[in-house]
Order: structure tokens, then C-alpha cells, then sequence
């Protein structure tokens, strides 16, 4: 089985979508998989770059899609592949028919402001003749940065909803519910989460020197 | 009055094309200065993620390309409708790369509650009342609904609930400015 992990954010192998993805790939490969990683916001660049993604998704068994939630949705360089993907696919009548399963994460606490990104993800597989393979979808995606393991408590849930996830798509299925409700499962208190979430963003500003106050408004109405 | 117009069709895309006629004749109708803005024309990077624009220059995205005027237009609209094709129930990368531009820097990082969900506050005391102004070539009521859910989405984020409506396989330009009618009737906008 061929796997390809799509990158979806723009800090590429630095992300905590890399992280994740790569966390799901690893497990499915251990399974006997062929896995091969592409960032998109690299290859969507060029027209030759984006010809090498599709190409691998034409290549593919199984693709991972792992991004951030960008506005409650996928950032604009993944849908740019998504259409340029339905785009290909309608035009090759033997397009096969890859299952597509999603890793997102978002810097809100709550999990669920992921749903309209998953929904479009799952609506792109139906349109375009992929078999929807289930998401996994984590509020407070911030913290992983340094991967899970670093969290408090080792980030065991995660691990084992990566686990299940991946035992289970090596199989040919699905992402189990189960493990979708794990990796929902908030990584802190929510009231935590912000607290040092309005912290981190004043040690930044402070950190980068910058002149301005985290409220400042260089525009006014006239 | 002042509305944004984002037009986020692709090249040879004629009904969203239509659609921002619609709008745009609409608007102009109510007496409302319009800026219509087509991101396929300009040059827009897309986002890097980097929050420069929340904690090196707040307010303002690091990047200097098209991108970085469009958001003073936002800032200084009353009314800002985007027109996209319904993109599997969302909008099109054309629109999207601007977006992704514009609205993380009217938001202060800082979080609060809305509708009992964390979000962030505005930069700005008053942002522009947003519209959603999609077309599809044929019924598709799985896009329709999540097309209206990822705007009332993205208007929680802006604290506002904005008004969505669908143009189906709408190519005349006087269908489309009755749809754009009832959707600016149905936000407010006086007439």
C-alpha cells in the first residue's frame, strides 16, 4: 500500500501538522506501508511542483491530508491542490479511487471548530470519487509544537488515538470514532489553555521587539 | 456607505462572474460606493502562519505584496461580500488566499468567549457587516449547507451573523441582482 502524507501548513516540517501527520504515517508504515511526504505550500508554487503532487496522488493507495484550521477552513494553498486534484481526476476516466483520511488541528480550545474543515475535506472525496476514511481533529494545536510526548502526561491519549487510527487504516479501513474522540479530547482546562495563550502572545511581542501594543490599529475609518 | 466586493472566481469562471455583476449593480443601486477587488489580478502570497501580524507588527502582515491595501479597504467598509464559487462547500483558493490575509489582522490575538466558544477579540471597534454570495452550476444541497455554515463559521469569529445566499446556474445578470437584493435586504443594508 502506497501512503502519501500532504502537508498542509505553511511552516512545512516545522509544524505540528507534520508532526501529527507524520505520527500516523509512521504507524501505518511499521504496518508494511510505503510512505512518501510532500509539503504543499512547497510544491503549489510552481507548475512543475504542483504536477509532482499530483502525480503522487495519483500514485497513492491512501492519502493523509495534515493542516491547521485556517478561518475555519483549509489554508488557501491546500484548496488550490483540492481543485486542481477534482480538476484532474474529472478528466481521467481510470482515476482509481484512493481513500483520503485527515489529520487538523486548531489554536482553539475546542475541537469541534474543526467540523466545517472536515466537512469540506469529505465533501472533496465524495466529488471526486475518493473513499472518505475519517478525520482526526484536536483543539489546542498550538501546544503540540514539540510533538505530543512533551505534553503533561506523555500526551498518552494522543498516541493512542494515532495508534488506533493507523492500525485501522493499514487494515483498509476507516478511522475509527473512538479514536476521533480521543484526539478530540482537550490536552488542558480551557480556562489553562488561555490563560497562558494571552501570556505566550505578550512574551512574543516582547521577544520580537516590536513597537506596537498587541491591540494597536494601524487603520481607521474615515 | 462603503461595501468590498471579493470576487473570488477563477479565470473564465462566468457565473461567479455574473454573480459579482449582480452584486455590485445592487449595491451600486442602494446609492453604496463599491471597491470591487479580484484576488486572480493581484499579487497575494499566501499565508505564512508566521502571527507576525498579531506580535512583530500588529495589525499588519509582515508580507508586503496586493494583499496588504486590501485590508485597510476592509477596515474602512461597511459591508464586505464575498462571491465564490461554492468550492466543496467552501470558498475558492482565490478567495481563501485573501482571507487568510485580511481577517487574522483585524483580530487581537488576545482570547475571549464567543457563543460560549473561544475566538478572539477585533482590533477594531466596528468591522464590516459580511455577506456570502456563492454560486454552483447545478443543485448541490450538501455544498449549499456547508457553504452557509462556514460563513455563519467565520461571522462567529468576527462576532456578527452574517447572511448567506446561493446562486444556482444563475447566468443572467438580472436573476443574480434579485438574489442579491433579497441577501442585502435580508442583512440590513437600507436600500
Amino acid at each position: 500500500m502506497n501512503v502519501l502524507l500532504l502537508v498542509g501548513s505553511p511552516k512545512g516540517r516545522r509544524s505540528a501538522s507534520y508532526r501529527l501527520g507524520s505520527m500516523l504515517a509512521e504507524g501505518i508504515r511499521k504496518r508494511g506501508a510505503a510512505v512518501s511526504k510532500e509539503m504543499v505550500h512547497e510544491g503549489i508554487r510552481t507548475e512543475a511542483g504542483t504536477v509532482r503532487l499530483l502525480d503522487s496522488v495519483d500514485a497513492a493507495d491512501l492519502v493523509l491530508l495534515a493542516f491547521p484550521l485556517y478561518i475555519d477552513a483549509l489554508p488557501a494553498p491546500l484548496i488550490r491542490l483540492l481543485e486542481r486534484i477534482a480538476e484532474r481526476r474529472a478528466r481521467v476516466a481510470a482515476a482509481g479511487s484512493p481513500r483520503l483520511a485527515v489529520v487538523v488541528q486548531c489554536g482553539f480550545p475546542e475541537a469541534h471548530q474543526c467540523e466545517t474543515a472536515v466537512g469540506i475535506c469529505r465533501l472533496f472525496a465524495d466529488r471526486t470519487g475518493m473513499r472518505w476514511a475519517g478525520a482526526l481533529a484536536m483543539g489546542m494545536g498550538g501546544s503540540v509544537g514539540g510533538g505530543p510526548e512533551k505534553l503533561p502526561g506523555g500526551g498518552k491519549h494522543i498516541l493512542e488515538a494515532i495508534g488506533m487510527a493507523s492500525e485501522s487504516l493499514a487494515d483498509g479501513g476507516a478511522i475509527p470514532e473512538a479514536a476521533s474522540a480521543l484526539f478530540a479530547r482537550p490536552l488542558m482546562p480551557r480556562w489553562t489553555y488561555t490563560l497562558f495563550g494571552n501570556l505566550g502572545w505578550r512574551m512574543q511581542l516582547r521577544k520580537n521587539k516590536a513597537r506596537r501594543s498587541l491591540a494597536y490599529r494601524p487603520y481607521t475609518r474615515e | 456607505m462603503k461595501a468590498l466586493v471579493l470576487d473570488g472566481s477563477h479565470e473564465g469562471d462566468s457565473l461567479t462572474s455574473v454573480a459579482v455583476l449582480g452584486m455590485t449593480s445592487a449595491l451600486a443601486g442602494r446609492g453604496i460606493s463599491v471597491e470591487l477587488v479580484k484576488p486572480r489580478e493581484l499579487a497575494i502570497a499566501p499565508c505564512e502562519g508566521c502571527f507576525g501580524c498579531w506580535t512583530r507588527t500588529p495589525g499588519e502582515c509582515v508580507i508586503k505584496d496586493d494583499a496588504r491595501g486590501i485590508v485597510g479597504s476592509y477596515v474602512g467598509s461597511d459591508l464586505v461580500a464575498y462571491v465564490t464559487p461554492v468550492t466543496f462547500g467552501g470558498y475558492s483558493s482565490q478567495l481563501k488566499k485573501l482571507l487568510d490575509r485580511i481577517l487574522l489582522s483585524v483580530l487581537d490575538p488576545r482570547f475571549t468567549v464567543v457563543g460560549g466558544e473561544v475566538h478572539h477579540f477585533l482590533r477594531y471597534r466596528r468591522l464590516p457587516k459580511t455577506v456570502g454570495f456563492g454560486t454552483l452550476p447545478s443543485p448541490d444541497p450538501d455544498a449549499e449547507r456547508l457553504f452557509a455554515r462556514l460563513v455563519a463559521r467565520n461571522g462567529i469569529n468576527m462576532h456578527q451573523h452574517p447572511e448567506v445566499e446561493i446562486l444556482v446556474g444563475v447566468t443572467d445578470p438580472d436573476a443574480a441582482r434579485r438574489s442579491a437584493e433579497r441577501l442585502l435586504d435580508r442583512a440590513g443594508v437600507p436600500v
